[in-house]
């Protein structure tokens, strides 16, 4: 996901690398004669070919819906629960193991089972994306709301905010930097598991368009869905940035460098 | 005003062991008296404070304000932190006027009486400013402005001018001082500076040890309003002095840290 930092940087020094990445690519390209890495030119052929059929636009917005399914989904269980457990110290207690269990597993290898449950339409795709989405969701939603200042809280309770209130308007507030960090990984998470969920179940999607073209050995095709999916990475990367800055706007810099 | 009697308190610690902070802690501060609590850190004052304030409960004793026990926070005690504790999403006026909107005065009201407060504290042309624009020494007054201007009973003070530096500080208690004289509400006024407590009290509580107990107390008979030149020269505030370090450095060694 190289072009999603690039993509937000101003200035020369990303604009070079992204040309010495290509660079790269076309000199490997051009050395190997493989069928298997193709030209940056014969990319951009492909991509200019899949760009002017409305089939793309369809798979696009195909897998973009189930993407966005199981990321809303996710959202609005795990965010509200993620708080709720970084106030509340016997919900954390109760599922911090289980969260702990469930982090590091690749939620992608778990679609086979998802398509025996649910069979082979969107529902296990989604229910693949919530779950892939939801943890990173959940953990820094928790770590948001378990950080709060315990005085910023106290000085509100000085004011006669009952602990409802508080919940709202002081600990909401100040966990917003965290859970929009939490969005931004999950996003990047969903788009991953949308992929390889694509690839399990060969739909209508950008995914099943790539791996198609892996089939059928169309390989510069193949590496075009790729900088599909790279430029819907970084799109919406930088859409969720730009509405970070606004709704957190007392927040200075990039998530990504902790600003707090 | 406050009354407190045989106040002590029990931390569990995480490791599940049991930690007393406090120990017997019997304390009266009359109306409109300006009592500091001085100790080293680690002494459970602040715990004491927070105890008055009723953010946190006290494991035995009985703690009283204007003869009603406390049990939960309330705006009859406003509250001055050392992390000055501002809403970061709100400007310098929207803090300021917080406390007073969520006591149900009106709006209009609220910012009339704000923007009189930032004046006192020589704000008012950073209304608009957000909390993180600001020094640190700007925020306390942000700080202390927003708990005056809801008129509460007593003002409970964490340390709140140790995270300043030196110049700034005396301005902020030359600053509490002139406010102080003119209102004179209570206050509780917890600190390790020797020369703050002197200069600003009526009555200096020396607390020390683990647990935490009162181990003296001293009244300033000093004039006011008090000027801190004139202060400076004065035999007596070097006499209080002399006094107040002696009895903490005892204290320090006597328990050994």
């Amino acid at each position: 996901m190289t072009a999603t930092r690039i993509a937000h940087l101003p200035g020369l020094m990303p604009l070079a690398v992204l040309a010495i990445t290509l660079l790269l690519w076309q000199s490997g390209a051009l050395m190997l004669r493989a069928d298997f890495l193709p030209t940056v030119g014969l990319t951009w052929d492909a991509l200019t070919t899949l760009g002017g059929e409305s089939d793309t636009a369809r798979m696009v917005y195909n897998s973009l819906r189930t993407m966005f399914a199981g990321f809303g989904l996710a959202f609005l269980v795990t965010v509200p629960l993620g708080l709720a457990m970084g106030r509340c110290d016997w919900l954390r207690e109760m599922i911090q193991p289980t969260l702990t269990l469930f982090y590091p597993m690749p939620k992608a290898a778990l679609m086979p089972i998802f398509m025996l449950w649910f069979g082979l339409g969107d529902t296990s795709k989604i229910v693949v994306i919530y779950l892939g989405a939801s943890l990173p969701l959940l953990y820094h939603s928790y770590q948001g709301a378990a950080s709060v200042d315990e005085k910023l809280l106290w000085q509100a309770s000085a004011f006669g905010m009952s602990p409802l209130r508080r919940l709202f308007k002081v600990v909401l507030p100040m966990s917003l930097p965290d859970v929009f960090l939490g969005c931004r990984v999950a996003m990047s998470m969903a788009l991953i598991v949308m992929v390889s969920s694509e690839m399990i179940v060969r739909q209508d999607g950008i995914g099943g368009l790539m791996f198609n073209a892996l089939d059928l050995a169309q390989y510069d095709y193949v590496y075009a869905a790729i900088v599909i999916v790279a430029l819907i990475g970084a799109l919406l990367d930088i859409a969720l940035e730009a509405l970070r800055r606004r709704v957190v706007f007392w927040v200075p810099g990039d998530v990504l460098e902790g600003g707090r | 005003m406050i009354a407190l009697e045989n106040v002590s308190k029990v931390f569990r610690t995480r490791q599940g062991g049991l930690h007393k902070a406090i120990e017997a802690v019997t304390l009266d501060v009359a109306e409109g008296e300006f009592v500091s609590i001085l100790g080293p850190s680690g002494c459970g004052k602040s715990t004491l404070l927070y105890i008055v304030g009723g953010f946190v409960g006290q494991s035995e004793g009985r703690v009283e304000v204007a003869g009603t026990p406390v049990t939960a926070p309330g705006p009859d005690r406003g509250p001055v932190f050392q992390e000055f504790a501002l809403f970061p999403w709100k400007s310098v006026l929207q803090n300021v006027m917080y406390g007073m909107l969520e006591q149900g005065v009106k709006t209009a009201e609220a910012k009339s009486r704000a923007q009189a407060m930032l004046r006192k504290v020589h704000l008012e042309k950073y209304a608009d400013f957000y909390p993180r624009e600001l020094s640190g020494g700007m925020r306390q007054r942000v700080a202390i402005a927003r708990t005056l201007v809801y008129e509460p009973r007593i003002l409970l003070m964490d340390e709140p001018f140790g995270a300043l530096d030196a110049h700034t500080r005396i301005a902020l208690q030359n600053e509490l001082l002139e406010i102080w004289e003119r209102d004179r509400k209570t206050v509780l006024f917890v600190t390790h500076g020797v020369d703050e407590a002197v200069t600003l009290s009526d009555k200096v509580v020396v607390m020390s040890g683990t647990p935490g107990h009162v181990k003296a107390v001293v009244d300033i008979d000093l004039p006011r309003p008090r000027v801190r030149e004139d202060l400076l020269r004065n035999p007596r505030y070097q006499e209080y002095i002399i006094e107040l370090e002696r009895m903490i450095d005892r204290g320090g060694q006597h328990d050994g840290h």
